[in-house]
């Protein structure tokens, strides 16, 4: 063997060997047109489906490399829309989101993992109306191309944070259970 | 006691409909016009639930009278009364049942486009007439519920008074059919 031969195979090598190192989680940037924050409630026995139209989320996800993955969401709470101004402006005042003294919410992942079943499970902490709580996600990541699709969906409970405690605690009335489901298109950020 | 109406009076489930819609036109009134003042308040809430529940419940028994009434004959007017007067009760007692059919609809039509739930005395789900939230439409439906209210308030004045007015002055059994479905004692005629 030639030794310039044998320098390219090596150079050949190595790049190989570099490329199959597991990279460092992605960063992505979100879609905001494409993206939506949505929540499913009840009241009066009806479910009814909200969405927070401004949010900020950065995204680093890697399906191969879940250490270092790592969402960090800011949502601005007067953005909510439940298609009902006056159900829209109750929400926003003081017995519920209170969003004059608490217009953002924070949720940032502490950790993933994968479950029994495979799915993707991301644990962290949603600070809402000054209320800190863990908060699990069902995480679901579809690639595509450049691009890729997250799918998270969490369950929550309106009185772990004092969304409408005091008079309006009554369940009957307004469900505590509430669903958050966050779709969000990512793009290759460079 | 007759269910049916007779030529001199009314039955039992003409003035059973009669009475209960009334009752509850009043109940809607107070209601609806205390409701709208109140602080958001789970009591509140409450007032429009069961404001809606019972419009609902009148819709619902006004379809029935109607339905019944084609079934039913209505007695005669007093003899002695003249064409204008046949022509004006007639005509305000077809537009009290067209307010009473429009204005719970117009409140369901408010209630479709405020996307606000319908929840028949907390029992049955009841569908919305305007595919979801429609600020627009929210607009002028409820103009409609209040103006059709007020007109009915004012076709009420006329109505009521007529009956006191048949009862007090005219002396006829006009108010006694619809009240006790019996003719006014004919003791007097017979004695």
């Amino acid at each position: 063997m030639k030794p310039a031969t044998r320098t390219g195979l090596m150079l050949a090598a190595t790049l190989a060997a570099a490329t199959a190192m597991p990279a460092f989680a992605r960063d992505w940037a979100v879609d905001a047109a494409h993206s939506t924050l949505a929540f499913t409630g009840s009241y009066q026995g009806e479910t009814f489906d909200g969405r927070f139209r401004r949010f900020d989320a950065s995204i680093a996800y890697d399906p191969a490399d879940l250490a270092h993955a790592k969402f960090d969401v800011t949502v601005d709470i007067a953005s909510l829309d439940t298609q009902n101004s006056e159900r829209d402006q109750a929400a926003l005042g003081t017995d519920f989101f209170d969003s004059a003294r608490f217009p953002r919410a924070h949720f940032v992942t502490t950790a993933f993992r994968r479950a029994a079943n495979g799915e993707v499970l991301a644990d962290g902490t949603l600070t809402l109306r000054g209320v800190t709580r863990p908060v699990m996600l069902s995480v679901k990541f579809v690639p595509g191309g450049n691009n890729a699709t997250l799918d998270v969906t969490a369950r929550l409970k309106r009185l772990d944070f004092g969304i409408g405690g005091g008079q309006w605690a009554d369940t009957s009335m307004i469900g505590n259970g509430v669903t958050v489901h966050g779709h969000l298109l990512l793009l290759a950020s460079k | 006691m007759p269910l049916r109406s007779t030529e001199t009076s009314w039955g039992a489930l003409a003035r059973g409909f009669h009475w209960i819609v009334a009752a509850l036109i009043l109940v809607q009134a107070v209601i609806g016009l205390t409701m709208v003042g109140m602080a958001t308040t789970p009591a509140k809430v409450r007032m429009f639930a069961l404001h809606k529940s019972i419009g609902l419940t009148v819709l619902a028994l006004v379809l029935l009278r109607i339905a019944w009434r084609a079934f039913d004959r209505r007695p005669r007017d007093p003899d002695d009364t003249p064409r204008w007067q046949h022509v004006a009760a007639r005509a305000t007692h077809t537009a009290l049942y067209l307010l009473i059919l429009a204005i719970p609809l117009s409140g369901w039509w408010f209630n479709s486009a405020a996307n606000a739930p319908l929840v028949w005395f907390g029992l049955v789900k009841v569908p919305g007439l305007t595919g979801g939230y429609d600020p627009a439409i929210k607009n002028v439906a409820l103009l409609a519920h209040q103006t059709l209210f007020w007109i009915l308030v004012a076709l009420l004045v006329l109505h009521v008074g007529a009956a006191l007015w048949h009862h007090f002055r005219r002396h006829d059994d006009v108010l006694r059919r619809m009240l006790t479905g019996v003719k006014r004692s004919t003791s007097g005629a017979t004695r």
